[in-house]
């Protein structure tokens, strides 16, 4: 009995198969590494919708060597895949390989990391959105006036300035009216919790407890600003901002001691990228796909086609989609929270 | 010590000072007092500049000199902050007096943190139900071992294996926080953990000793200074050693009294946030007065989007906070064991020495291990305060915790050559660092002034050392 089912889905597969065959394409991707875990939920969101549409998938992992990917490239130019999608190990050596695969007539994406040549079509978050959309629920779902502390993160690392010009962006209004006060405002040495307790602490001591909301540039600060807001009794009625969708952070935004977390998740960037991937195959062109526009704010400022997905922004009311998405578990995510406080968690 | 064999000695004694008599006379550590002295005066200067920064009219902000810095609450809250790194420098000291390093104490403590972390959030929790009585106590030990066990490994490779302190321990850095701890946590923030175990960090009420256990504490500190300079002029006398002057004897344990009991009106005039004291009160049903709903009101009470009730009229003091005290523990036993015990003279010897110590008969290999072990259970200790402090492990929770803790060491006078080297020294250089950032923090200076005089702070601070080192010759 199992085996005739066997035989006739086999059959049905081979019918289904030969009958795209027709239009079949590759979509070729070149990792930079597989040693951290995320690219993994990355490559099975590109791989199912690829595979869907009847395609084939074929990919390498550069474990983390410029050298290693750029070999891996010439690889994949070998076997002449209609898409090779990239993540750059490094964005300026990976160049020549982009120049390459133009010339042997193949379309290049940059996949999460930029490298700036303007025949690739560029895919990530909105990265300076991250920090508009942190702002942006503040006002919306937190405090739209008051003493504001701003826990930056790395003096060292761009990102955090990006994420600070977005933040200041919406909330430029309310400041320039006098409404809101930026009473504290601090880098974090290597983005660290402790110090951003330890930053949070001080703050708080300088102004007598006198804070109506912080502005954390990333989950991990947002669980010492909250540690030291609860040394205070302060946690959860202080409104604090996150990102990355730490799962420990979920949890305090189930808890009610954390407002947001801006959750970037893989698998939506990863479909997204398979999906203009798909459409490329069908003849679609690079400005002609659905959400491509024109993005020239890389180093070098070259103008290049791209997609800026909006990153989703997780609060106790749609904490459902990180649960429903898989992302956490509902008991990781609604760990000692009160029955019928949290519509996710029942 | 060997202060007082060297002035003893000096045919000039007749014509010293009155100050040098005085010091000479109470054999106060002259290079420690010249600490104590720059640590208060940065804790002032802050104060001052804290209170000159406030725009003209408004009102101070509690502080002796109005600034925010010398508050019952900073000052409560700076020793919390420092007592991690505090611990951790006390065994640095030994290291580097037996004239090793140990890179791998920041790295050794994100290890321990997420092991007992992942210990008590995934495995004891789930097996003995949130919140079991026993989950820190095994917590704490599985801790405690694992410091021992990993600070005996680095001590082994380097006393029989005979590969140099600096590599082991780099090779530690390297591997135990982004390596074994990112393996062990999968590269997740660990949170929260057992309500028990947050006590040790301070960071809630019940890690609060308050003022009855604070006083009768200070109380008993006292009664142990006092019977300490009794019994030692006993020793003095029995081994006809030269004594001090009475006034001497009574001026110093005045002074330690003095100091112990300063401290605790300090820690015990830091009251309970106002928010803690309401969410107290409504828990034991104790009657709060009917709080100001004004302005005024708001000053004391209002921290968060609505008054609700203000405190007011009842008041909970904090009193000493665990991790502090277990910080001042630490320094003591520390102390004990590096200037009483056996062990603590074959450290000084080897570090002296390390030839000649192992020619009188030393086992300098052992000892080597045996250091690096006691160093493995100090991190242990921090690990525990600072995770429990941030109710988290991370696996960057130490990162460069073994520099805070080699310049504390530094700055509290240890000699990077060897055999030279105090454990209240190293604890004062951890204060004095801690004092720094914090201190500019209260100022919300921008960060990148804090990392320039931080550093600037080290390098003067050892200059400084070798100036005195210089003249005491």
């Amino acid at each position: 009995m199992k085996r005739t089912i066997f035989a006739a889905m086999a059959g049905a597969l081979m019918l289904s198969a030969s009958t795209v065959v027709a239009n079949a394409g590759t979509v070729a991707v070149s990792w930079k590494t597989f040693q951290e875990e995320r690219w993994k939920t990355d490559e099975a969101a590109i791989k199912a919708v690829v595979e869907a549409a009847g395609h084939s998938y074929v990919s390498t992992d550069a474990q983390g060597s410029a050298q290693k990917q750029a070999a891996d490239i010439e690889g994949l130019i070998a076997q002449k895949p209609d898409v090779i999608m990239i993540v750059a190990f490094d964005s300026d050596a990976i160049l020549p390989s982009i120049q390459k695969i133009s010339d042997a007539g193949i379309k290049s994406i940059a996949y999460d990391v930029q490298f700036e040549d303007p025949n690739a079509l560029y895919i990530t978050f909105d990265n300076v959105g991250v920090g508009r959309l942190m702002a942006k629920t503040m006002l919306e779902k937190g405090k739209t006036e008051g003493n504001f502390a701003f826990i930056k993160g790395d003096k060292g690392d761009p990102n955090a300035t990006f994420l600070f010009e977005g933040i200041t962006e919406v909330l430029k209004e309310n400041m320039d009216a006098g409404k809101i006060k930026n009473v504290c405002e601090t880098f974090t040495d290597g983005w660290k919790p402790d110090n951003a307790q330890k930053n949070m602490e001080q703050c708080l001591t300088a102004n007598n407890n006198k804070i109506d909301a912080v502005v954390s540039e990333n989950d991990g600060m947002a669980g010492g600003v909250v540690a030291a807001l609860e040394a205070q009794g302060l946690a959860g009625a202080v409104p604090v901002t996150g990102q990355d969708g730490d799962k420990a952070a979920l949890n305090r935004v189930a808890l009610g001691t954390q407002l947001v977390s801006v959750w970037k998740d893989s698998r939506v960037l990863g479909k997204m990228a398979a999906e203009a991937a798909v459409a490329l195959i069908g003849g679609t062109a690079m400005d002609a796909l659905p959400g491509s526009a024109k993005f020239s704010g890389g180093k070098k400022k070259v103008e290049m086609n791209s997609i800026l997905i909006p990153p989703n922004p997780i609060t106790k009311d749609n904490l459902g989609d990180v649960i429903d998405g898989g992302w956490i578990s509902k008991d990781e995510a609604c760990a000692g929270v009160a029955a019928g406080s949290v519509p996710a968690c029942g | 010590m060997t202060d007082a064999s060297s002035t003893s000695v000096n045919p000039a004694m007749v014509q010293e000072s009155a100050v040098a008599r005085f010091i000479r006379s109470t054999e106060l550590d002259t290079r420690v007092l010249g600490m104590v002295a720059a640590i208060i005066a940065v804790w002032c200067i802050f104060d001052i500049w804290g209170y000159l920064r406030l725009p003209a009219g408004t009102d101070s902000l509690g502080g002796l000199f109005g600034g925010a810095f010398l508050t019952p609450r900073n000052l409560w809250t700076l020793t919390v902050q420092t007592s991690s790194i505090a611990i951790m420098a006390t065994g640095m000291v030994l290291v580097i007096v037996t004239r090793q390093i140990d890179l791998s104490v920041g790295a050794m403590l994100t290890l321990v943190a997420n092991v007992a972390a992942v210990l008590q959030v995934q495995h004891l929790a789930p097996a003995l139900g949130v919140g079991h009585w026993s989950i820190w106590i095994i917590a704490v030990i599985v801790a405690l071992v694992l410091g021992a066990a990993v600070g005996a490994f680095n001590g082994y490779l380097i006393a029989f294996l005979g590969i140099p302190s600096f590599i082991v321990t780099l090779g530690g850095l390297i591997a135990y926080a982004r390596g074994i701890s990112f393996y062990i946590s999968e590269g997740v923030t660990i949170a929260p953990l057992d309500k028990s175990f947050k006590v040790l960090g301070g960071g809630v009420p019940a890690s609060w000793l308050g003022p009855f256990w604070s006083w009768s504490l200070a109380l008993a500190a006292c009664a142990l200074i006092i019977l300490g300079i009794v019994m030692g002029r006993r020793q003095r006398m029995r081994f006809k050693f030269p004594l001090r002057p009475v006034w001497a004897e009574v001026f110093l344990a005045g002074l330690g009294s003095a100091i112990v009991l300063g401290a605790t009106l300090i820690v015990n005039s830091y009251a309970w946030p106002p928010r803690l004291i309401e969410q107290y009160a409504v828990a034991n049903k104790i009657p709060i007065p009917p709080g100001i709903e004004d302005k005024d009101g708001a000053a004391i009470c209002m921290a968060a989007d609505k008054i609700v009730r203000c405190a007011e009229g009842y008041v909970l003091y904090t009193g000493y906070a665990i991790p502090v005290l277990l910080a001042l523990v630490v320094g003591l036993v520390m102390s004990f064991i590096s200037t009483r015990t056996l062990f603590g003279r074959y450290v000084y010897a080897i570090g002296g020495n390390p030839e000649a110590a192992e020619l009188a008969g030393i086992n300098t290999k052992m000892m080597t291990v045996k250091v690096f072990t006691l160093m493995g259970i100090l991190v242990a200790i921090s690990a525990i305060v600072s995770s429990s402090r941030l109710d988290a492990a991370t696996v960057s929770l130490g990162d460069l915790n073994e520099l805070y803790v080699i310049a504390a060491a530094v700055i509290g006078g240890t000699s990077l050559a060897g055999g030279l080297g105090t454990i209240y020294g190293a604890m004062l250089g951890a204060l004095m660092m801690q004092s720094i950032t914090s201190g500019m923090l209260l100022l919300n200076l921008p960060s990148p002034w804090q990392a320039i005089v931080v550093g600037g702070v080290l390098v003067t601070a050892v200059y400084l050392d070798q100036i005195y080192r210089r003249r005491a010759k």
